[in-house]
């Protein structure tokens, strides 16, 4: 078979291709990482290149203006090469920096995603150390055994056992082959003084393992986010329960789609699985890595990760099928994944080291909600209270401590900024507030750094000020105004909120009225989830106690904003609270706590999954709620006379 | 047994259309127009027709459809009810009032789209003046179908019957902005379009308002499906919007108007001649049957005007409305 060789600009990176490969596999092949959120389908519009040398054959887009198309612009995913190409990356269609490639550079990049580590910690530290007892997945025992005689000479493993039930009631131990071998001669050589590493085994105790000496002083843990988009590790001091250093990293899994879905169906594609797999663990091994060199551990000293992720997510990340997660009856292979070895799940640590993963309800709401509803707590109280987690799949959780109702909403990717026109994550440089002084539009950017892009909470909080500001009217089409400069493109309108000369990548940062709908759309999921799930339980709006609001839509979120165009329910401000990252929280809560753990077990036992998609009800409420802020202004009292 | 009368809290707000030589009126919309009348409908306190509820403030009322130009598709049996003022709206809109008795006349101008005679706007405008002249009763105008055609001509023509207080349409939420303004600067009326959804009925009526569009100048249509096309589906949301509207919601309480001469003759039914369906009854009586059927259902549902075509389907709904309505 013929092969072309395509280089990618400005790295100059070379990669030979056999003909028929789009440009978006050759990208991924070269280690180049370009944005795409459909899995190269050619709806997404996002993975556009631009041609400099080469023949080619290409689909047209409508994603493509015709301005771009004169100058070169294709989709990668839908361009195959009919020569050798040179491909040039614009810098908004890059998940990455052009000099910055390595894993850890991308993690500081990424560091402005959340609330930085010490404030997250310090938050959630308060909070945990006061409802959960310390009771880490492992902990280091360090023991001086009586040496055996002729009165006292029961088995080398039954003496270890006897000396550890002499501080704990456990009756049922378990030891490995492995270590029981090792056991006689440790023993003796360390002159009956060791440490042994007890690891919680799913109720069972283990002796994972055993160290000369005292090393009890050393025992570490790693509590793991793996979300869609990002992927975030915590270094955590088992005994003294610190954090010690918190890193993150976008999910590589995305140059295969944006989304879970198309994860799922490109695992299905040849060595899809093993693809995906290899590109979570290689993310986490390098993020626990930088985390321990950073604090001068070795690997050896982490003996314990507790990880959350939604139920696809943990799936990769143990390379389990994902298939059956997206087909009718839609069956998860595991909900609550019993205790193993984190070697065997190809993560570098202490190759004894345990992995534990949240447990989850269903193939659409995962051990991420579970962790979500553990850190913000709503299982303490009596209150009815609401969980939103505005993510790619959007998952509303109502309760209190006696049951939980969860909905999952496919709220689609566009308050992590995917499907907007300028949408980028919560990095520095996404626009994140927006306003009008004198007359004019203002934005605000993460770490006031020159505009890359609008984010999930930018965009929320632009489309309330255009609305209040009557830029656009009530179904979101953009109306012609004096303060905000409008262009138009192949037809579609679109607000300028920082002109090309001021931006960091060259281009207009927008929104357009595309944008606009999606974000209707979302938030319309969004909203009609609340409605839908309160009405099935048969409960007011106004009975909700707390509403609390998680995800990593930026570093804040205007309530007001939010409210003024419909995504929460009108309710005094006072009632609502954002919390950030609650799946990495509540992770942290479970690897330090058994108790905290036994909680987010007792949670997903609780909890029931509605399945909105058999509700007669939720498309009429959909329908109605497509609009600023809803079909029904006397939902929205405290908008109406705006 | 006793006889349960549902007590509504609201009732659906009245719209006048046409507007008289004479100043000030109890109709109010009266001054500066040349009608001899204006019609006023919708008003509905109950579902129509249950006796106690709905005291039928303002029966129903039938348009008859004129175009500007003689309609290619209508079968023979149709075009022979009109003869030859097919081909001259005026003497069509004449012999509709007159003849016909019809209470309003709705004017398609069809001429304007591209694949008819693409004609312009200033030529809609001066067909619309010249009914006007030769009719007294209010006018309904319609464009062609063509969105970019449409939008200007409405311009003209709402200019040319500034104060008239047409009924202009047809406003969708993806095009409303031009009639809607167009209507609000000529002092006219606006039929409001949403495909069988609720949702969008009400969201358009907002956008409308919202330009500050008088609410009570507005009239819903929510697509008219003929009998045996999809008419259930029309009736449905009819019939939702009219319950939403008697409950208070204001943004719903308009009267409706249903397209149904349009509808029906598009039906093989009402269109293929005696020589290939032989086993169907005559095709003289065939489409206006089907049209008084379609046009009695959507009395039922709530329907405040008719728009027919055939003049044996008009007489024949009038009939009934009469009759119903106990005038």
């Amino acid at each position: 078979m013929k092969g072309f060789n395509i280089k990618f600009l400005p790295e100059k990176k070379s990669v030979s291709v056999e003909s028929g490969t789009d440009l978006l596999t050759a990208s991924i092949k070269s280690g180049i990482h370009i944005y795409n959120s459909c899995g190269g389908e050619g709806v997404c519009g996002r993975c556009k290149v631009i041609v400099k040398k080469g023949k080619y054959v290409t689909e047209h887009s409508g994603r493509i203006s015709e301005k771009e198309r004169k100058i070169g612009y294709v989709l990668a995913c839908r361009t195959t090469p009919e020569s050798d190409m040179e491909i040039l990356v614009p810098e908004e269609s890059r998940l990455g920096d052009i000099e910055v490639l390595t894993q850890e550079a991308k993690a500081k990049r990424l560091a402005g995603l959340y609330t930085p580590a010490e404030a997250i910690e310090e938050e959630h530290y308060k909070t945990e150390t006061k409802v959960f007892k310390h009771g880490p997945l492992s902990t280091k025992l360090f023991l001086k055994l009586s040496p055996p005689s002729i009165d006292d000479n029961c088995g080398d493993v039954e003496r270890l056992f006897r000396e550890i039930r002499k501080d704990k009631n456990i009756p049922v131990m378990q030891m490995g082959l492995a270590n029981i071998k090792r056991l006689p001669r440790l023993l003796r050589e360390s002159n009956w003084k060791v440490t042994t590493t007890l690891g919680n085994r799913n109720g069972t105790t283990e002796v994972v393992l055993i160290e000369p000496g005292d090393t009890s002083d050393k025992n570490f843990g790693i509590a793991l986010d793996i979300g869609t988009t990002t992927i975030v590790a915590y270094l955590v001091d088992l005994k003294s329960q610190k954090v010690l250093g918190a890193k993150a990293s976008y999910n590589p899994q995305v140059d295969f789609g944006e989304d879970v879905i198309s994860r799922i169906i490109y695992a299905q594609e040849g060595a899809g699985l093993e693809k995906l797999h290899h590109a979570v663990i290689d993310t986490v091994n390098t993020l626990i890595d930088s985390l321990a060199k950073e604090q001068k551990l070795t690997l050896d000293d982490i003996t314990a990760i507790m990880c959350a992720g939604n139920t696809t997510m943990t799936h990769l990340l143990l390379k389990i099928e994902p298939t059956y997660i997206r087909k009718d009856p839609y069956i998860p292979a595991v909900n609550s994944m019993p205790v193993i070895r984190a070697a065997e799940a190809g993560i570098k640590v202490n190759p004894r080291g345990l992995l534990s993963c949240l447990p989850s309800i269903g193939s659409y709401v995962g051990g991420d909600i579970v962790s979500g509803v553990l850190a913000s707590g709503i299982d303490n109280t009596k209150d009815l209270s609401l969980f939103i987690d505005l993510g790619t799949n959007g998952e509303v959780v109502l309760g209190n401590k006696e049951y939980f109702i969860a909905c999952s909403t496919s709220a689609g990717p566009c308050f992590e900024g995917g499907g907007l026109a300028s949408g980028i994550r919560a990095m520095k440089g996404a626009i994140q507030s927006v306003s009008v002084k004198k007359d004019k539009l203002a934005v605000e950017t993460i770490g006031k750094a020159p505009a890359k892009g609008i984010c999930g909470s930018g965009a929320i909080d632009g489309l309330s000020v255009f609305l209040q500001n009557k830029i656009i009217d009530r179904s979101g089409r953009i109306k012609d105004n004096r303060i905000s400069k409008v262009k138009e493109e192949d037809g579609v309108k679109r607000i300028v909120l920082v002109e090309e000369k001021n931006s960091a990548t060259g281009k207009d940062i927008i929104i357009d009225e595309n944008d606009i709908k999606n974000i209707i759309h979302s938030k319309g999921a969004i909203y009609t989830g609340i409605e839908v799930l309160l009405k099935e339980s048969g409960y007011k709006k106004s009975d909700l106690k707390h509403v609390f609001i998680a995800g990593g839509l930026g570093t804040a979120l205007n309530i007001r904003s939010s409210i003024n165009i419909g995504l929460l329910p009108d309710l005094p401000e006072k009632k609502f609270e954002f919390l950030g990252n609650t799946s990495i929280a509540g992770a942290k809560a479970s690897l330090l706590s058994s108790e905290a753990m036994d909680k987010a077990y007792s949670i997903a036992n609780k909890m029931t999954y509605l399945d909105l998609s058999t509700s007669s009800s939720f498309m009429n409420n959909y329908s109605a709620a497509l609009f600023l802020p809803h079909t029904d202004i006397e939902l929205f009292p405290s908008v109406k006379g705006l | 047994m006793e006889k349960v009368i549902e007590k509504w809290q609201d009732k659906i707000g009245e719209v006048v259309l046409g507007a008289t030589k004479a100043p000030s009126t109890s109709l109010g919309a009266g001054n500066g127009g040349t009608r001899s009348r204006t019609i006023k409908i919708g008003g509905e306190t109950g579902i129509y027709f249950i006796k106690g509820e709905d005291a039928c403030p303002n029966p129903p009322v039938v348009a008859m459809e004129v175009w500007d130009m003689e309609p290619q598709a209508w079968p023979e049996t149709l075009k022979a009810e009109f003869g030859a003022a097919l081909n001259n709206p005026v003497e069509w809109a004449k012999m509709c009032v007159e003849k016909f008795s019809a209470d309003l006349i709705c004017l398609r101008l069809a001429s304007l789209h591209p694949d008819a005679k693409n004609a312009s706007g200033q030529d809609a405008g001066k067909t619309l003046e010249n009914v006007l002249k030769a009719v007294s009763v209010p006018l309904i105008v319609l464009g062609s179908g063509s969105t970019e055609k449409d939008n200007e001509a409405m311009v003209h023509c709402a200019e040319a019957a500034r104060g008239e207080n047409c009924l202009f349409g047809i406003a969708t939420q993806d095009n409303y902005k031009t009639l809607t303004a167009a209507c609000l600067s000529g002092g006219h009326s606006i039929i409001s379009e949403a495909p069988i959804d609720i949702n969008i009925a009400k969201q358009l009526n907002i956008l409308i308002c919202d330009m500050q569009f008088p609410a009570d100048k507005i009239v819903i249509h929510h697509a008219t499906g003929a009998l045996g096309y999809g008419l259930e589906y029309t009736y449905s949301i009819m019939e939702r919007t009219r319950l939403a509207g008697l409950s208070g919601d204001k943004m719903l309480a308009m009267p409706l108007i249903n397209l149904v001469g349009g509808e029906v003759w598009r039906t093989k039914e009402a269109k293929t001649g005696d020589e290939v369906a032989k086993d169907w009854g005559a095709a003289k009586d065939r489409g206006a049957l089907l049209e008084t059927a379609t046009a009695l259902a959507y009395i039922n549902a709530g329907a405040d005007i008719l728009v027919m075509y055939h003049p044996r389907a008009v007489g024949e709904t009038r009939k009934v409305i009469s009759d119903l309505c106990g005038r």
